[in-house]
């Protein structure tokens, strides 16, 4: 196991997956959410504003500033600290608000 | 755990926290039919949260003594559960003409009636603009401790904290558990005087002693603990790199002489709580500004009834005073309630409310002594250069609002309207309070007597098919 940011002592932590972020593979266990599993592995820039092109990370932490939103899925716009990491989930860092994909 | 289920419930509360579980403990236990609506997946509020599933606990001590309490609160409430119909991850967004409310649950839009109605929402950290504050690696300090707590992850490698008052310490203190470095702790306040005022009440609440322990860990860590110093901006390229602190004044303003720079890669931002008023406000309730209680609270009388009948605000979201002022705000609710809905008489509910009554007097002077060290001072607003922003979401900067207050719009929603400061998918939660205080700070006006923004549905962002979802026509209120 790499260096991470996880901290090991009084829990005993469920089973380990990956998901894919911009390509690239990371760890996540059972009952993370989307941002301490990115915390974890050192990245820190989940978007890029949309006038100044800025990097945003995990501000709040509680779902209420938008801070940490990537599109996950597909889905833009998604609070990565209110997501539960799930096997196989793709994210990617958003660029400005994207676009919403509208159904058929 | 679900709760049971109940018909009819004549009592709803918003939030599943120490306050909103206290009221729904007390008028269960008399009788009345209740239901509790909490947006979060497990009940406990933020201090008192619980693991997410997938994650075992070996040993709580990382928990802190809040976990003691709240393990005795949420043991209380299991036991009465099987009474009361408790919906978890229920996000209530809206209320409307005629006492209904809409709430979201599982990707669908339900509507509820309600009469009697306790609001327990809570409170978030204070979002404080400075240069910088935007990098990544800026954490608020109740981030840093769910993820800490919660998630058992550190924010970052080399950590330093700035705010006032304990939270900030207690998190200091759980990254130090956890293993992790913390370069400084700075503290904006005088910390001799809160310190001398806990010893002085140490004897009545385990809190307090608690704090005092915080503080001697953090010594013990070697950590310097800088007692009127402050963040005045955070630098780097992609993410936080350095830190320039200084020591400030009594009104938080920075001695230049005393500016310095540390090699930090994460900081966090611990300068007290605001209310969560955004219901208390959509429900038409009364509203004043208390700086010493965290911005605009609701106006409430003994009972913690606000100036709408039937409806209730307690805990944080009312004022912020702390989970122990918490507990006993909602158990006064929750006996206020069972005696007007006729479970208990005038008599029993007085008997039943006068223990809390006296912890809540005691406490509340601790409170008072420890807000008048900890309000934000003129100082924490005046951090923001021109070019930093404000509106996060809308990427407006201090020179943006600056100039449509030259432009003579000193009222928030006058702003909000010229600017779309606010407007973004944090709702202004993340501006409003700062730039409440900078309209002040520009105008000259006094912070209470500027018009906050108007509040309006949804309370927070829900998907559009869960508003196509809802059932029935709703009439929204006048005046919105």
């Amino acid at each position: 196991m790499t260096q991470d940011l996880r901290i090991r002592k009084d829990v005993q932590r469920g089973q380990a997956f990956e998901i894919e972020v911009d390509g690239l593979p990371v760890v996540a266990y059972e009952g993370e959410t989307v941002a301490a599993a990115l915390m974890a592995a050192g990245i820190r820039t989940t978007n890029q504003t949309a006038r100044g092109d800025e990097p945003r990370g995990v501000c709040c932490g509680i779902g209420l500033c938008y801070g940490c939103t990537m599109v996950i899925d597909g889905v833009p716009n998604t609070r990565t600290c209110q997501t539960l990491a799930q096997p196989g989930m793709r994210l990617e860092t958003q660029k400005g608000l994207q676009r919403w994909k509208v159904a058929e | 755990m679900e709760g049971g289920r109940v018909k009819n419930p004549e009592l709803i509360i918003i939030g599943a926290g120490p306050a909103g579980i206290a009221a729904a403990l007390e008028a269960a236990r008399a009788g009345v039919a209740v239901k509790i609506l909490d947006e979060n997946p497990k009940c406990g509020g933020r201090i008192y949260g619980q693991l997410n599933d997938g994650f075992k606990l070996l040993n709580p001590g990382f928990l802190g003594p809040d976990y003691a309490k709240g393990k005795v609160l949420l043991a209380e409430f299991d036991a009465i559960r099987a009474k009361i119909d408790y919906l978890h991850d229920a996000l209530v967004f809206a209320t409307f003409e005629n006492r209904i409310m809409a709430f979201h649950q599982a990707g669908k839009g339900q509507r509820l009636a309600f009469n009697k109605l306790i609001l327990a929402t809570g409170a978030y950290d204070r979002p404080v603009p400075f240069p910088g504050w935007t990098l990544p690696g800026v954490l608020t300090a109740g981030g840093a401790q769910t993820l800490v707590k919660m998630q058992r992850v550190l924010p970052g490698k080399n950590i330093l904290f700035a705010g006032t008052g304990p939270l900030q310490l207690v998190v200091a203190n759980q990254v130090l558990d956890g293993g992790g470095k913390v370069e400084a702790i700075l503290e904006a306040g005088e910390i001799n005087n809160w310190l001398k005022l806990l010893k002085g009440f140490s004897r009545n609440w385990g809190l307090l002693t608690d704090g005092l322990q915080y503080i001697r860990a953090i010594r013990k860590a070697g950590v310097p603990l800088l007692r009127r110093h402050m963040i005045l901006e955070a630098r780097g390229d992609r993410q936080v790199e350095e830190a320039v602190i200084a020591e400030v004044d009594k009104d938080w303003r920075a001695i230049e002489k005393t500016r310095r720079v540390l090699k930090v890669d994460t900081i966090c931002l611990g300068y007290g709580l605001v209310p969560s008023v955004e219901l208390t406000r959509l429900v038409g309730c009364q509203h004043r500004y208390a700086p010493d209680l965290g911005g605009w609270v609701p106006a409430r009388n003994e009972d913690m009834e606000t100036s709408v009948p039937g409806v209730f605000a307690v805990g944080d979201g009312a004022g912020v005073a702390g989970s122990a002022m918490a507990m006993f705000e909602g158990r006064i609710a929750g006996i206020s309630t069972a005696q007007s809905l006729g479970y208990i008489s005038a008599e029993e509910a007085r008997k039943r409310k006068k223990p809390y009554l006296n912890d809540m007097k005691k406490l509340g002077r601790l409170r008072d002594a420890l807000d008048r060290i900890s309000y934000p001072r003129p100082g924490l607003f005046e951090l923001a250069h021109d070019d930093t922003i404000i509106c996060r979401c809308e990427e407006l900067t201090l020179g943006d609002i600056k100039s449509a207050i030259a432009e003579g719009t000193i009222e928030m929603n006058a702003l909000k309207r010229m600017t779309r400061m606010g407007m973004g998918r944090c709702q202004g939660r993340m501006c409003a309070p700062a730039v409440q205080e900078i309209i002040a700070g520009q105008s000259r006006i006094p912070a209470a007597e500027i018009e906050y923004l108007n509040q309006r549905p949804p309370t927070k962002l829900v998907p559009i098919d869960v508003l196509e979802s809802l059932p029935g026509e709703f009439e929204i209120r006048h005046g919105w």
